[in-house]
């Protein structure tokens, strides 16, 4: 247990500085907001196409992973650096995670040579990713998915439907598990196919976000045919695979979660002064109570971190996920109570400096519900981590 | 102290629920979100009990938790509210409240004859809205209609202040039966759906995390209907307990109706997060509902006044 960077960290932090001085595109520094699209072409717009390619070319993409991968080999503190340095700046570094977070890290650790081959263009964002896990039926009880792929020679034949699928309508690639054996348990008979998105028999139906903004899809799949090399890590194979997935959304998620955790609260601070309520002692302690709270979860991050780059899974994951996804809802309510009679008034005539907070605070849901709800989280928690008997 | 319904008062509660059940479905609150006028053909028949403006706060409070219910667009909470502070209860109106910061914005402003300004003294104004410049203000609930006014010179007359105060109460406590009503839309919603999703083979609301949700709902829904009706009570009643049952009643719908559409939409899952579910209409009526006429916080802390001070 120690408090230092060395000087190896310090100089990566000086040279990343200087890259992000030269090349941070003047989009971001007027705080874009990704979510307000109304266009799903849009969704994703050249310009931040654009940036994340730079990153990569620049090795600053996943800078834990070598050059070709859009990285530099950086040690995993440094990785801690990296992730600070662009949450404190409100950067972003893609306007589509699904590739470089959980696509590329499962092919490297799942994908056959040929597969791998596809991990590049997913980091640099020139091919768009889109994961098709939830069906109708299919929610938190993802083993319970009906898409059905029937084994022909050399072939899958593709049934069914999946929703909510984020970016859909602009991927080319679908991650997409299917139920390849409908006879075996139902963890056991799921297998993980790569989809061209534009293979006759997809239908892609836009679903808007609770906001009316693009966000999301339905996916329906009728007689799709998909080669036998699509299947990634083996026949029936696909259940290791989706708790990797999640694994690999959770590992770098708290980092950016609380930095940007940590700026919502700067800007609560912000608020309340320009709001008048900075002398209510209400207000101070709720907001120094969001900030104890993003403080030690920040404590708690570097540490399950520590043993996550150590290769040891890491129980601080589990409780990252849902304690910053509750925070962040709360800090957005915080925000509205601080506005006052202003808060539900989205009108930027009226309330440019508080609407964003009950925007916030209805996109908040979006990460207690995805990728596992608070309610599976706290069932996981108690589950694996404290060895609670289930039900 | 009886809670229970006259024969008067439950034929009344279930006339304006019938009503609203056919006159205003869902997707007639979705069509307001473009068009203001979808409003028209079920004002034509809200608009035939404004008299309860003027009327009963129990019976009042009842036709609103069905207007909440139903997250109603239209005039008919500002109407009733306009007939109670002036007694005219011949045109549609709405109140703008100048000498209050808690309440910077007119209801429905563009959709009705009169402006009543109550201005700091208290004094009193009633104004032509074709003689009131009005600035529509967008908030997150597509149902109701904020408006900003320009408010030319007023020519404005003394307001007893205990009149005033009276109709504070009263409007605070019709707020309470309107946010408990669309809490109570929400909370059906939520508890069928518990008991029709399935998930893991069984009805997700037989996970007792559910089943703790809904339960907690459940008291704050309950809680908050019995204060807004025992305000309404206190009113008719003219009792010394009156100030503080109102500002009781608005808390705690507004408290009931940030945790039910919290705990609602999370119970929904991604189905409630979608523009095309019908949910997001009444989440969006309970969300902004709070801030019209003092925020929960600041209601709590007028009662802090009354207790402590
Ligand atoms: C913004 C957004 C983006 C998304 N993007 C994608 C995507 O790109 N790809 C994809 O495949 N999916 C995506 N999803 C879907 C998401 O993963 C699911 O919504 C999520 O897994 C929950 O499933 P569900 O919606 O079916 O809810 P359900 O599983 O039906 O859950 C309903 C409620 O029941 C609770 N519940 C369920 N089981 C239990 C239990 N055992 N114990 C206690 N409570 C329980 C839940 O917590 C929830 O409150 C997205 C969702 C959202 C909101």
């Amino acid at each position: 247990m120690q408090l230092a960077w060395s000087p190896e960290d310090e100089e990566f932090r000086t040279d990343l500085i200087a890259f992000l001085d030269e090349h941070t595109p003047e989009q971001m520094l007027v705080g874009f907001d990704f979510q307000d699209v109304d266009d799903e072409r849009e969704l994703v717009p050249q310009w931040l196409r654009d940036w994340q390619a730079t990153l990569f070319d620049h090795g600053w993409m996943i800078p834990g992973y070598p050059s070709e991968r859009g990285g530099r080999n950086c040690t995993p503190v440094q990785t801690l650096i990296y992730l600070e340095t662009l949450a404190s700046r409100r950067l972003i570094r893609s306007g589509h995670f699904p590739g470089y977070a959980i696509v590329a890290p499962s092919l490297l650790e799942y994908g056959n040579e040929e597969q791998q081959k596809l991990v590049p263009a997913a980091i640099r964002g020139d091919t768009i990713w889109c994961i098709g896990m939830s069906e109708p039926n299919a929610g938190s009880d993802l083993a319970g998915l009906q898409t059905r792929a029937e084994v022909r020679d050399d072939h899958f034949v593709v049934n069914g439907q999946k929703v909510w699928t984020s970016y859909a309508m602009i991927a080319q690639k679908c991650f997409c598990y299917v139920r390849t054996d409908p006879t075996l348990p139902k963890h056991k008979g799921i297998s993980l196919l790569i989809i061209d998105v534009d293979t006759p028999g997809i239908d892609i139906r836009p679903l808007r976000h609770i906001s009316g903004t693009a966000g999301f899809a339905e996916v329906f799949f009728t007689d799709v045919i998909v080669p036998r090399e699509n299947l990634v890590g083996g026949l029936n194979g696909g259940w290791a695979i989706t708790q990797g997935s999640l694994a690999h959304e959770r590992a770098g998620l708290w980092v950016e979660g609380v930095a940007r955790f940590e700026q919502t609260i700067e800007g609560l601070v912000t608020l309340a002064r320009q709001q008048g309520r900075a002398g209510d002692p209400i207000i101070r302690r709720k907001i120094a109570s969001a900030y104890e709270l993003a403080a030690s979860l920040r404590a708690l991050g570097y540490k399950g971190f520590a043993s996550f780059a150590q290769g040891s899974s890491a129980p601080e994951h589990s409780y990252m996920k849902m304690a910053m996804s509750e925070a962040s809802k709360a800090a957005f309510e915080l925000g509205m109570e601080i506005s006052g009679s202003l808060a539900p008034v989205t009108d930027p005539v009226f309330a440019a400096s508080t609407n964003r907070f009950v925007h916030g605070f209805f996109m908040s849901f979006a990460n207690t519900i995805a990728g596992g709800s608070s309610e599976i989280q706290r069932n996981i928690i108690a589950q694996r981590v404290l060895g609670l008997p289930r039900r | 102290m009886d809670f229970s319904l006259t024969p008067d008062q439950e034929l009344l509660r279930d006339t304006s629920r019938k009503l609203l059940e056919r006159e205003c479905p869902p997707a007639l609150v979705r069509a307001h979100i473009d068009d203001p006028s979808a409003h028209e053909p079920l004002w034509r028949h809200l608009a035939e009990y404004t008299a309860l403006g003027t009327g009963p706060a129990a019976d009042l409070c009842l036709f609103l938790e069905e207007t909440g219910y139903a997250a109603a667009p239209g005039p008919f909470l500002a109407t009733t509210g306009y007939a109670a502070l002036t007694g005219d209860d011949t045109a549609t109106g709405t109140v703008a409240l100048v000498d209050d910061s808690t309440h910077p914005f007119v209801l429905e402003a563009d959709r009705v004859e009169r402006i009543a300004v109550v201005s700091p003294g208290p004094r009193l104004a009633v104004l032509d809205v074709t003689d009131v410049p009005l600035r529509f203000v967008a908030t997150v609930d597509f149902s109701r209609r904020l408006f900003a006014l320009d408010l030319p010179h007023l020519t404005a007359q003394p307001l007893a202040a205990d009149v005033y105060a009276r109709w504070r109460e009263r409007a605070y406590a019709c707020m309470a039966a309107e946010m408990v009503g669309t809490a109570r839309r929400i909370f059906d919603m939520t508890l069928s759906y518990a008991k029709e999703r399935k998930q893991f083979d069984v009805p997700i609301g037989s996970f007792q995390a559910i089943q703790h949700k809904l339960a907690d709902m459940s008291l704050a829904l309950e809680r908050a209907t019995a204060a807004a009706h025992y305000a309404a009570m206190t009113i008719d009643g003219d009792d010394p307990e009156r100030a503080r049952a109102c500002h009781v009643a608005k808390a705690a719908a507004g408290e009931a109706a940030r945790r039910i559409l919290k705990d609602g939409i999370q119970i929904h899952g991604g189905i409630g997060y979608t523009w095309e579910h019908d949910l997001h209409l009444y989440l969006r009526r309970a969300t902004a509902d709070e801030y019209l006429f003092g925020t929960t916080g600041w209601h709590l802390d007028r009662l802090a006044d009354l207790l402590i001070d």
